[in-house]
């Protein structure tokens, strides 16, 4: 029984208790410059998870194989090589998504989120454990980043995935989907989480 | 002429970190005091100026001549974890002043995603070598600029009364927001 | 097994591993990604230059130009220009006339200005019905001489009007313009003569 619940922690605490963004503040850059829209965040979240899901696996399965002294080397190099996987594949079939995103799909490769869960988790337990972490860790991401970009975009330009949502007359606030939107939205969204995770304690 | 806007461009209209958002985990986690501040500002900017060197080397002497763009980033991501330790030792055996106040930082700056982003950009933009050696140096300026700005800001603010939710990294993220605004009035500038 | 060399070893196996795996995925995907920026090409020389049925293409002066003919007639010629925007570089795809003195199209290729303001130039989501009003007023305009105006109605024909809040990216466009088309015309020319 308490195996079965630890397996369950494996997967949660990604999502709220450890989340990547809003609790351990990794993955920033991607977070901050991609989600001026819904679109974006997602596919942001997506690729970043996909990375993290087939390198955790792969180092989880390798992790007595490979020498502690060049482990951060071997890591780099099976993540760089998921990451041009994802950014090629995203070019060839979703070309726009490509171009939107830029320079950040290639800098998943320092992200991190990705590398920490290698250090911390994968190199250090078993694969299904593993799976299971960076399944929640790739959740916890995901879902930070589509909350933040539906706030941006609903805010920034009235919509959410290009739809109109706010009525005619709402003239969109610029200044979230520039810059500094990015940086006040988060701060506030790190705010307010700890003041859920402060009354969740009382 | 053309290089002077590459600099500005990319130390103030288009801060690394304000605008771009490259280099945003040392940016929360060194900018406590301006001190430290200084240090990790230095080392990166060394290590950009470095990387914006060799990277172009890289690409266009040895992946662009025999068709291997495909091993672009696995190429550029080792060559900076490896110049990264190359400078420490470098550090360490020439100059211990040197190595003290910038020991700590220089592990952690092969995830700053600003190296990585402007070796990546460098290649995007499609920059001479001059234009890349300048583009680093400019980036490095502004990467040490936002973070000194920012722990001087910090600085002051343990004597404010922050609300106790936002005190860290909530509170710094805000100040970075308004930062960014104020950065923003030098677009145009180019 | 000495550690050193086990080191060796295991980090050759993974890069190795990792450079084939890569390599066959190059293969799978560069052909589509080749295709998507043809096509791409393709589809901004059809909007800049409406009334061609064949387009060729001529390399001088370190401009590509895509030569638009309809019944074997010189119709129009298209090209690209670059140029600093407000933040990064803009490129467009411009269409004009054989004589290079007036504009039959243009598109934006590609450009990063702020986000909702001089992104405009491409696309403004703001004006229903007209979202590229912008860059769809240059057709027709001569070239050389391009002038902006501030909210009001452009008129003559060298006359652009600016877009609120975004008059230096508009700015931006009309300069790659009058600096990049009087150079094309001297390249084309060469190689025609």
């Amino acid at each position: 029984m308490a195996k079965k619940v630890s397996l369950l922690e494996d997967f949660t605490k990604g999502i709220w208790k450890e989340n990547p963004i809003l609790i351990a503040l990794l993955g920033l850059c991607p977070t901050l410059a991609v989600t001026i829209s819904v679109e974006n965040g997602l596919a942001m979240g997506l690729a970043a998870s996909f990375v993290l899901i087939c390198s955790s696996t792969l180092i989880s399965l390798l992790r007595n194989l490979i020498p502690k002294q060049v482990r951060i080397a071997s890591f780099i190099v099976i993540i760089a090589t998921f990451v041009t996987i994802a950014d090629r594949y995203l070019a060839a079939f979703y070309p726009e998504i490509s171009k939107n995103l830029g320079p950040f799909i290639p800098l998943i490769i320092v992200n991190c989120m990705i590398l920490g869960r290698q250090e911390a988790f994968a190199s250090k337990n078993g694969v299904g454990r593993s799976i299971l972490d960076a399944l929640g860790m790739g959740l916890g991401f995901t879902l930070v980043l589509l909350i933040l970009s539906a706030i941006r975009e609903l805010l920034g330009s009235g919509t959410i995935l290009g739809y109109q949502i706010m009525w005619d007359s709402f003239s969109p606030w610029m200044v979230m989907i520039l810059p500094p939107g990015a940086f006040l939205t988060l701060g506030l969204m790190i705010g307010a989480s700890n003041w859920i995770n402060d009354r969740r304690a009382r | 002429m053309e290089l002077l806007v590459i600099f500005i461009s990319a130390a103030i209209v288009n801060n690394f970190v304000l605008s771009q958002f490259l280099g945003i985990c040392p940016f929360v986690g060194v900018s406590k005091r301006v001190d430290s501040a200084v240090s990790m500002g230095m080392a990166v900017t060394f290590v950009m100026t470095i990387t914006a060197v060799v990277t172009w080397l890289i690409y266009h002497l040895l992946l662009v001549p025999y068709n291997l763009e495909i091993l672009q980033y696995v190429s550029f991501i080792l060559v900076i974890a490896s110049l990264v330790q190359l400078v420490e030792m470098f550090i360490r055996k020439v100059s211990k002043p040197l190595y003290d106040a910038l020991g700590i930082f220089l592990p952690l700056i092969t995830t700053n995603c600003a190296i990585l982003g402007l070796a990546l950009i460098a290649v995007l933009r499609e920059y001479s070598f001059m234009e890349s050696l300048i583009y680093g140096i400019g980036a490095g300026a502004g990467f040490t600029l936002a973070l000194v700005i920012m722990a001087g800001i910090r600085e002051e603010l343990e004597l404010a009364d922050v609300p106790k939710h936002f005190q860290g990294a909530g509170i710094t993220m805000i100040i970075a927001g308004s930062l960014a605004l104020a950065f923003m009035g030098f677009a145009g500038l180019i | 097994m000495n550690t050193s060399v086990k080191m060796i070893l295991v980090l050759t196996i993974i890069s190795t591993l990792s450079g084939g795996l890569l390599s066959y995925w190059d293969a799978y995907t560069s052909e589509k990604i080749d295709a998507y920026r043809q096509q791409e090409i393709q589809q901004a020389v059809k909007e800049v230059l409406p009334d061609t049925d064949e387009e060729k293409v001529l390399e001088a002066g370190g401009f590509t130009f895509y030569v638009g003919y309809k019944d074997s007639d010189i119709t129009g010629v298209a090209f690209v220009a670059e140029g600093g925007g407000f933040q990064d570089i803009i490129s467009l795809m411009v269409g004009v006339t054989p004589d290079f003195s007036e504009f039959t199209g243009l598109t934006v290729l590609s450009q990063k200005e702020t986000p909702g303001l001089g992104t405009k130039i491409a696309y403004d989501p703001s004006r229903e019905g007209s979202e590229t009003w912008f860059i769809d007023q240059f057709q027709g305009k001569k070239t050389g001489n391009l002038t902006y105006v501030k909210n009001q109605k452009a008129s003559g024909d060298s006359e652009i009007e600016a877009i609120t809040g975004a008059t230096i990216s508009s700015n931006a466009v009309i300069t790659i313009l009058n600096k990049h088309v009087p150079t094309a015309k001297s390249a084309f020319e060469s190689i025609n003569q």
